[in-house]
């Protein structure tokens, strides 16, 4: 992907003059795209490799790393106010690749009241930040769910994020904190498969990117420790025999049918991957868009974007991470692929324009907020020429 | 497997115009990809939204099926359904249509798709591709495998011909000169010899169309 001129703003930033070429966001880095000068020292970053992780930015001990989404400081102030708001001395840090309902969260964990924190990857939060929530914003009780280690959609992110808690913990014990201060529990989100639906067609067996689908007495078995959640085995079963964990076919046409439509505007769904874009905390939307996250865009399901339509959504936006970048490996071509097809269809009744696909990545923090930008306009003036007629 | 392709929806909208409650059923049968209840849920959005465009409020049911060329699976399973219904839309082949209209003939049945060949989906290439031909007399076991009657744009029976070009034919060079692929097939197999064999015409009155037999 080329960077456009206008858009100089990279996610992250590696500061020269405060790196202390300790390399350890080198060795950390599971993407390889820090590099390392073998004369020098010096330390490069790659951001076209750069999945935004921030492994690097949770490990760097000189804070040379400058990041946008999720940095310390915004941290900081969310759990300051969120604890006066929540009225709660609990922290639930959460994977969004893992994390279900809070409903759900609170069963894993056997609490009722807690300060809800939400990110891609719980690898991104720095071990200072734990220290900082106990004191001084003063929290009793730190709750990690993060996503079993071979589900990270980072590779590493479970399972740094499982050592720096043990060494944590030991420290806080040490300094004379509760056993067991920060509590971790991991968890995956995976397809539940309903036998007596399957008709045998051998679309997931073939499709499955982790090759965890086989058909056998007739009937598709899965291999859920091969399972990494990407949902694209359920957007393509003929028979609804499969679902995903919390994104559920029903959910999601739940989801559709609630949103509120705003009267006189155009209204606009967006299904976004949630590993293509990371929101502020405090993302907020005109009234009139609405957004959807979803696993990988594999699980965009064509039937959901004609129920938006039914629904009286005026444009459906789909947001896939770039195919090169995809966390589900093939999940972002097979989702471009059958939009492609389904514009196709809905070109025969003049509904082409209403579905836009678009690749966006969180190194770019502004792409997907320049594509939203454009497509509401482009959906204005269809409605608008559709009026006219 | 039975490859069909949905037809414009346009002209699905338009035959179906003089009705209002109508049942898609599915096939879970052999059509590729499987018209199965997503594909009907898919079709009855697509032709709510297109009737929407033309003032027409349908009324879709969903339905779908094993196999609608069983004519008694097709009974069983759709005459507890067809209550009020005025007409129903098959997701099948041409069988499953004609089948529906004969164990329920007084309701009529329309076709979503066009049937276009029996052939294998190639998953890999991402194809569907035509391999058999029901001519009634398998030639297979000489053939190597690979069947000239339909994978011969002539069907000849003693290829190739002069439009073969590096292994394509010369009617689309995106197709295999399947004589071309015969012959280096039964190359591997050290049966070439066995095209030297002079043969009895074949059969071709194997099949009196149109095709019955008891089962």
């Amino acid at each position: 992907m080329k960077v456009l001129d206008s858009q100089p703003k990279f996610a992250v930033k590696l500061n020269d003059e405060s790196c202390s070429k300790c390399a350890i966001c080198y060795s950390a880095c599971p993407f390889e795209a820090i590099k390392r000068d073998p004369e020098t020292g010096k330390l490069l970053l790659e951001i076209e490799k750069c999945q935004v992780c921030a492994i690097c930015y949770s490990s760097c001990p000189a804070k040379a790393i400058d990041i946008i989404y999720y940095d310390i400081n915004s941290l900081t102030s969310y759990l300051e106010n969120a604890k006066e708001e929540y009225k709660s001395d609990s922290l639930v840090i959460m994977c969004k690749g893992s994390a279900p309902d809070f409903e759900d969260v609170e069963k894993l964990f056997g609490i009722s009241n807690f300060i809800p924190l939400s990110v891609p990857c719980v690898g991104r939060i720095p071990p200072e930040l734990l220290l900082k929530a106990i004191s001084p914003i003063g929290i009793k009780k730190i709750y990690i769910l993060a996503c079993d280690e071979d589900y990270c959609r980072y590779e590493r992110g479970s399972s740094i994020t499982g050592r720096r808690i043990t060494a944590l913990n030991i420290f806080l014990e040490q300094l004379g904190y509760a056993k067991e201060l920060i509590k971790l529990k991991r968890h995956s989100l995976k397809v539940k498969a309903d036998s007596n639906k399957c008709i045998s067609c051998g679309n997931c067996v073939f499709y499955c990117p982790y090759d965890a689908a086989t058909l056998e007495h007739g009937a598709a078995t899965f291999a859920l420790e091969l399972c990494r959640g990407c949902g694209l085995c359920v957007t393509l079963c003929p028979a609804f025999a499969l679902d995903l964990e919390h994104w559920e076919e029903d959910r999601i046409s739940a989801l559709i049918s609630e949103l509120p439509k705003e009267k006189g505007k155009t209204n606009i769904l967006v299904l976004r991957c949630q590993w293509s874009v990371f929101p502020k905390l405090d993302e907020e939307f005109d009234s009139n868009v609405h957004v959807i996250e979803m696993p990988c865009a594999a699980r965009v399901d064509p039937l959901h974007i004609l129920e938006a339509f039914q629904n009286g959504i005026d444009g459906v936006l789909i947001a896939a991470c770039p195919e090169e970048d995809c966390k589900s490996k093939t999940g972002s071509k097979e989702a471009r692929r059958s939009t492609t097809a389904l514009k196709k269809t809905l070109s025969q009744i003049g509904l082409e324009e209403r579905l836009h696909f678009c690749s966006v990545a969180p190194r770019y923090p502004e792409s997907f907020y320049e594509e939203l930008r454009q497509f509401k306009v482009r959906i204005e003036n269809t409605c608008l020429k559709e009026a006219r007629h | 497997m039975i490859i069909t392709t949905q037809k414009p929806l346009d002209e699905i909208l338009d035959f179906l115009s003089p009705y209002n409650s109508i049942l898609i059923a599915g096939c879970d049968g052999c059509t590729q990809p499987p018209r199965g209840l997503r594909e009907a849920r898919t079709l009855a959005q697509l032709l709510e939204l297109g009737g929407k465009l033309r003032s027409k409020n349908f009324n879709l049911r969903v339905t779908t099926l094993p196999k609608q060329c069983d004519s008694y699976l097709t009974l069983t399973t759709l005459q507890t359904q067809i209550d009020g219904i005025e007409a129903i839309l098959s997701l099948a082949c041409g069988l499953g249509v004609q089948t529906i209209t004969q164990v329920l003939p007084d309701c009529p049945a329309f076709p979503s798709q066009n049937t276009l060949f029996m052939g294998s989906e190639i998953r890999e290439d991402n194809t569907l591709e035509e391999r058999c031909a029901a001519c009634g007399d398998c030639m297979l076991a000489i053939t190597g495998g690979i069947c000239p009657i339909a994978r011969c744009a002539k069907s000849l029976l003693n290829g190739p011909c002069g439009g073969s070009q590096h292994g394509k034919c010369e009617i689309d060079p995106e197709k295999d000169c399947a004589w071309d692929l015969i012959i280096k097939r039964l190359e591997k197999l050290g049966r070439l010899s066995a095209l030297d064999e002079i043969r009895t015409p074949r059969n071709f009155g194997q099949v009196v169309r149109p095709g019955k037999i008891r089962g």
